[in-house]
């Protein structure tokens, strides 16, 4: 067992120099995916399977005053209509970190898209005719829809206060609040020399896997449940699907396809509880695929307010920062509660700040229910530091580069301080200077260009558990389970890296296993860029375990004494030579034959009275830096140039890195240009499809598009690896922001920067100067 | 659903005479599918025209000016080395339409006859002086592209009678045109403004406008202009954006949409005169 | 009435498609589109479902060698045409293509491959020496999440590279 972060010396030792590690190894799997044969759950075949249809009201909040199935149900082909009535009583609700979402509405809808009853029919066609004849009475409710009309007084609640018994806070739409603060703040604010203070705003954006989703579930002979969904946590689902139907965990076996894209979307239950209690109550197979309209209502990132008010010395040292941060979530809590707290955690940014009051809220709404999504919720605080550093910046006459040069903190130093002080686990300076010599930071600018430098941060997991098996067989090819779901990310090709190394099995010969909870032991989750570290030592640990067990076979089957022994990576040694593992594994075994099973075991157990319940594993941290091209008439921006450097401790798989690095870099353009889910006064989401709703095209990539990747070897994950799938996405908003300022004079404090909003602050601007013409 | 496909014209005709607008007729079928899937049409015929022998062929040169016929897409429209040549301003419209996929499928009469305000090859036809030939089982009459649309989804021809061809003359001799558009993405989007411009060798002009207003726009000047002298052509530009009334929706302000009306409507303007032949600068 | 209306019934349409080079007959609702015919008919899994409008990409394939997206193809519409989808390309193993795909790193989660596989094999048919802007245009309408965009023009570059060596 071991701990990912105490470990010394780190899990797999030095890199080894002529391995598949450190290798640009081709991803696993690779061919079905351009070949078309990898089966997505919506590819699945489910012969005989009947299939569900959710019904909903075109509204964000509403009490359900009557559901009349009678006309729907007597449809041909139609086995059932189900509402909250035909469920067991009260209608169970479920959660991460409230039990609070009912399995289907209950009384009332709390956002567009919740459903209010489901069909389930041997068509589609007769599914989808089924769901328009089932009639819904309901009165709309004033809903709440921003943050402005969730925290006013007298704001209609958004969850009946019996959910929340206990919670002081129930008579109001506050789901959780955070409070971070240290240091003394009349001291700092006697040495500030200058203060900015201003609101930033962060939309709300939803994931848009192109996998929609969907759930299939399959009652067994014996009663159980088989539950197909693409999901980033099957084990959660398992354990979410057995405690609500009261089943034991070995009769509840998740099946997770390969996700189609998750993002955080796909981390957690959503209609799996429903979809199980259907093939319970049907002993059919119940088969749901969802439509993209409906796969926006069912995830999405929480929008965010930011007041800000910072101080600085004239040399531009910060003094203090004060940060009021409003997360607007949906009507459940999923995830969100911790999104908040772990974002605003880091929310003062990797600096030296004496003083530091950090607030947070997340404020319940009628939206849909947001969730984990890529950052969790760092990018919304990202956005509102770096602006205010560059705010200050401008104030005093310095740039981008320079006020983070002077702030930034060192290796070791803290960042977050107080009880549970947090310091920097790499050298984060390398990555500011090589964003800003990589972006050509002191070139001078073309007309109408600008140039922003912004750092971001976010901490990994803080508590974890990863198990794994692995298999070596007699020929020397080998297998891994490791549940860890691929969505993308490319976690198996890292095992097969690793096995490669450590058991010295070529690439090709090892076979990773996963997305099964009936046959891959424990993984806690994937998120939070944990993988690599977690699961990747649980790995390392697994091949240790097979090459003790060599040893040992071989010291019995050949006689020679196991002191005379020894093993490393790939070999056995003996007192004469260095033997191939695998062919020591052939001798030990015999005529016999068989395999030898490994089991590795990666555990960080978190640490209690701790805000976030534990020390982050590892910090993710990123430096980007972007040269804008603003069209001063439109407001339309060309990005000319974005460069993203993460310090990712060591590069396993160099092209995946780059992958991960480019696509969040990307998605990060997409919330920081044009995404935004717009809400209308009914709840209704107005942009629901892909039609409205943009995200970035090959035509939006910038016209150069520069990673790279500060190696130190010093992460706690293998080979000194550290998590890297999120940092690029950090600050993608706070140096376009900073560019666009420059490029434009204006500054903007609303995402997205979309042409529209960048020309209206253009316009007021230039008013602004006409109507009181003023030297700066 | 009902799916026909008429070999002759005279057959498809009748059977959108008999079943009225239970009958939709399809070319591309990009917006027709799309209508399906969110079931603001529910047709219980579809006619596909694709397979009628006697309609005219997709794209014809005659002395007068180009005749395209229904089944023309956008994607053979874009490639067409004439249509660039003679009429840029409409090849630049039809790219912005979709994808390449979509192009490929999409036809000019579907993006005509589906009269979306925003159809982006509209504005450039309104100012290449476009007419189009509307034909039921009671005859065929021919009306100017800037009398076809009635309003949003609505045009001169119902739900009984098809656009058999659309003709566009050879522009004048020194006329250039463009075409401008603004988007809320680089990459596929429907049109926020846009603007099409034709300008004469002596400096008389029209606009086509699309996005704002409740079916896309035409404005002309019969007075040649200088476009050298900037306060006339602003002062002709106030006068031709006049027509203009967008509207706020999810794509854009009324504010914001005014204001590009009047950026692209210079630069199609001015980009419109830089393409007129060399005789007239002479 | 028509050729493709099955006898029985008025709603249903019987479609003879050549599929991956083989003659196909598809029964299917007169509604289905070709993207669901592939898929729910023919067990053609390879082309994916995303936007269902057009916007994404994802059921990408080529009708009579002409990328379109196949959701906005009614199934009855292929009667007598020729449709070839990444299964059809794949016949062989990995093409090129799909090798420099893999090569570049672009791909990541994969359900946009083979859609953004088809739609560059169209370009590549089309135009065998894109520039960097004639890529990014032709593959505008697929959509990646994963944000694989840059890997993938990579691949197409590389892709039309090694068809002009081998062309020597």
């Amino acid at each position: 067992m071991t701990d990912p972060v105490k470990s010394v010396p780190i899990p797999g030792g030095l890199p080894h120099e002529h391995g598949a590690v450190g290798q640009s190894v081709t991803r696993y799997g690779g061919v079905d995916r351009v070949s078309g044969g990898q089966r997505f759950l919506a590819d699945l075949s489910f012969p005989g399977a009947a299939q569900v249809a959710l019904v909903t009201i075109p509204l964000g909040c509403a009490d359900i005053l009557g559901i009349d199935t009678s006309l729907a149900a007597r449809l041909p082909g139609v086995l059932a209509v189900v509402t909250a009535e035909d469920l067991p009583q009260p209608v169970p609700r479920f959660g991460v970190s409230h039990q609070d979402r009912p399995v289907l509405a209950t009384g009332r809808v709390n956002y567009h898209g919740e459903p209010v009853a489901a069909v389930v029919a041997e068509t589609l066609d007769a599914a989808q005719a089924a769901v328009r004849a089932v009639r819904v009475d309901y009165r709309e409710l004033p809903g709440v829809y921003t943050l402005d009309e969730a925290l006013a007084p007298g704001a209609h609640l958004v969850q009946d206060q019996s959910i929340r018994p206990d919670d002081p806070k129930r008579d109001s739409n506050v789901l959780k609040d955070a409070h971070y603060a240290w240091g003394d703040l009349a001291a700092a604010q006697q040495r500030t020399e200058a203060v900015v203070e201003h609101v930033y705003t962060f939309p709300m954006v939803t994931h848009f896997p192109i996998e929609p989703g969907g759930t299939v579930v399959v009652p067994t002979d014996e009663g159980g449940l088989d539950v197909y969904s693409p999901v980033q946590h099957p084990y959660l689902l398992q354990r979410t699907v057995a405690s609500l139907l009261q089943l034991p965990l070995n009769k509840v076996r998740v099946f997770a396809p390969d996700p189609g894209g998750g993002f955080g979307g796909k981390q957690n239950p959503k209609y799996e509880p429903l979809m199980s209690f259907l093939a319970q109550r049907t002993r059919r197979t119940c088969r749901l695929v969802l439509s993209l309209e409906e796969t926006f209502q069912a995830m999405r990132r929480a929008g965010c307010r930011i007041k800000a008010r910072t101080g600085f010395t004239r040399q531009g040292e910060i003094t203090f920062h004060e940060l009021d941060a409003d997360y607007l979530i949906g009507a459940y809590a999923d995830v969100a509660p911790r999104v908040m707290a772990k974002g605003s955690y880091v929310g003062g940014g990797p600096y030296r700040i004496p003083a530091v009051r950090i607030t947070a809220r997340a404020v319940l709404s009628n939206t849909t229910p947001s969730t984990a999504f890529r950052g969790f919720g760092s990018p919304q605080m990202a956005w509102g530091t770096e602006s205010q550093l560059d705010a200050g910046a401008r104030v005093l006459g310095l740039d981008g580069l320079q006020v983070r040069r002077r702030n930034l903190v060192a290796r070791g130093e803290a960042f977050i301080r107080g009880d549970h002080q947090a310091t920097a686990d790499g050298d984060w300076a390398q990555s500011l200077e090589k964003a800003a010599e990589l972006v050509g930071w002191h070139e001078p600018l073309k007309p109408n260009r600008g140039r922003g430098i912004a750092v971001g941060i976010k901490p990994g997991a803080t508590s974890g558990l990863s198990q794994s098996l692995v298999r070596l067989l007699y020929d020397g090819s080998a297998i891994v389970y490791a549940g860890t779901s691929d969505m993308g990310q490319g976690a198996r090709t890292l095992w097969q890296q690793i096995v490669a190394d450590e058991l010295g099995t070529p690439v090709d010969q090892v076979n990773v296993v996963s997305g099964d909870t009936g046959a891959v032991p424990f993984d806690l989750q994937t998120s939070a860029s944990r993988s690599t570290v977690f699961m990747g030592t649980a790995v390392i640990e697994a091949c240790a375990d097979i090459r003790r067990r060599i040893l040992d076979l071989y010291a019995e089957t050949t006689g020679v004494p196991a002191g005379e022994l020894d093993e490393r990576p790939g070999v056995l040694v003996t007192a004469d030579r260095e033997m191939p593992l695998v062919e020591a594994a052939r001798e030990a075994l015999g005529p016999l034959r068989g395999e030898f099973i490994g089991q590795g075991v990666s555990r960080l157990r978190g640490r209690s009275g701790h805000p976030l319940g534990g020390d982050a594993a590892f910090y993710e941290f990123n430096c980007t830096a972007i040269e804008v091209e603003v069209d001063p008439e439109t407001g339309e921006l060309l990005l000319t140039r974005h460069v993203s450097v993460g310090d990712v401790g060591r590069e396993l798989n160099p092209i995946q890195v780059v992958s991960q690095d480019e696509g969040a870099s990307i998605m990060g353009l997409g919330h920081s240009q044009m995404e935004q889910v717009l809400v209308d006064e009914h709840g209704r989401i107005r942009n629901l499809g892909a039609l409205d709703y943009r995200i970035p095209t090959f035509k939006d990539v910038p016209v150069e598009l520069v990673t790279a990747a500060v190696e130190n070897h010093d992460g706690p994950g293998p080979y000194g690896s550290k998590g890297i799938s999120e940092g690029a996405l950090l600050c993608t908003a706070g140096a376009l922001g900073a560019a666009v300022a420059q490029a434009t004079g204006v500054v903007v404090r609303d995402l997205p920067l979309t042409p529209e909003r960048v020309w209206s602050a253009i316009r007021a601007a230039n008013a602004d100067r006409s109507a009181a013409p003023r030297p700066e | 659903m009902r799916y026909h496909r008429p070999t002759s014209k005279a057959d498809a005709l009748a059977v959108l005479a008999a079943e009225g607008d239970r009958a939709r007729p399809l070319v591309g079928g990009t917006d027709l599918l799309v209508g399906l899937r969110h079931s603001t049409i529910a047709p219980t015929w579809i006619v596909d025209l694709k397979g009628i022998t006697d309609l005219p062929e997709p794209i014809t040169l005659t002395e007068d000016g180009i005749r395209i016929g229904p089944t023309m897409t956008l994607g053979e429209l874009v490639a067409h080395l004439d249509v660039r040549r003679s009429f840029p301003a409409l090849s630049e419209a039809a790219l912005t339409v979709g994808s390449v996929a979509i192009r490929n499928r999409a036809s000019l009469v579907g993006n005509l006859c589906n009269a979306s305000p925003a159809a982006d090859t509209v504005p450039a036809l309104l100012v290449l002086g476009a007419v189009v030939t509307i034909e039921s089982v009671d005859g065929a009459r021919t009306v100017s592209l800037a009398d076809f649309f009635l309003g949003p989804r609505r045009t001169q021809c119902h739900a009984s009678a098809l656009v058999t061809r659309i003709d566009l003359p050879w522009p004048p001799a020194g006329t250039g045109s463009a075409f401008q558009r603004l988007t809320r993405r680089r990459g596929v989007d429907l049109g926020t403004v846009s603007v099409a411009a034709a300008v004469s060798s002596d400096g008389r002009m029209s606009l086509g406008l699309g996005a704002v207003g409740p079916k896309p726009l035409m404005a002309e000047v019969a007075e040649p202009v200088d476009l050298t002298d900037e306060p006339q052509l602003e002062r002709v530009l106030d006068q031709l954006l006049n027509v203009a009334a967008p509207i706020t929706d999810v794509r854009a302000s009324r504010e914001y949409r005014e204001a590009m009306l009047r950026v692209l409507g210079k630069r199609a303007v001015l980009a419109a005169a830089g393409r007129r032949t060399r005789m007239e600068a002479a | 009435m028509s050729p493709a209306q099955a006898d029985e019934d008025p709603l249903t349409t019987t479609s003879t498609v050549t599929v991956n080079g083989t003659a196909r007959i598809v029964t299917a609702p007169a509604h289905r589109s070709l993207l669901e015919g592939l898929r729910d008919i023919l067990g053609l899994t390879g082309t994916k479902s995303c936007c269902a409008e057009g916007e994404c990409g994802a059921c990408t394939v080529l009708l009579d060698g002409k990328a379109v997206n196949s959701c906005l193809v009614l199934c009855v519409e292929s009667d007598g045409h020729e449709v070839t989808t990444i299964e059809g390309l794949s016949e062989c193993g990995p093409t090129d293509l799909q090798e420099e795909f893999l090569n570049a790193g672009a791909v990541q989660c994969g359900f946009c491959i083979p859609g953004q596989v088809m739609s560059a094999e169209y370009l590549l048919r089309t135009n065998p020496a894109p520039s960097e802007p004639e890529i990014r245009e032709a593959l505008s309408g697929n959509l990646c999440r994963c944000g694989g965009y840059a890997r993938i023009v990579a691949a197409v570059k590389e892709t039309a590279a090694r068809r002009a060596g081998d062309h020597d």
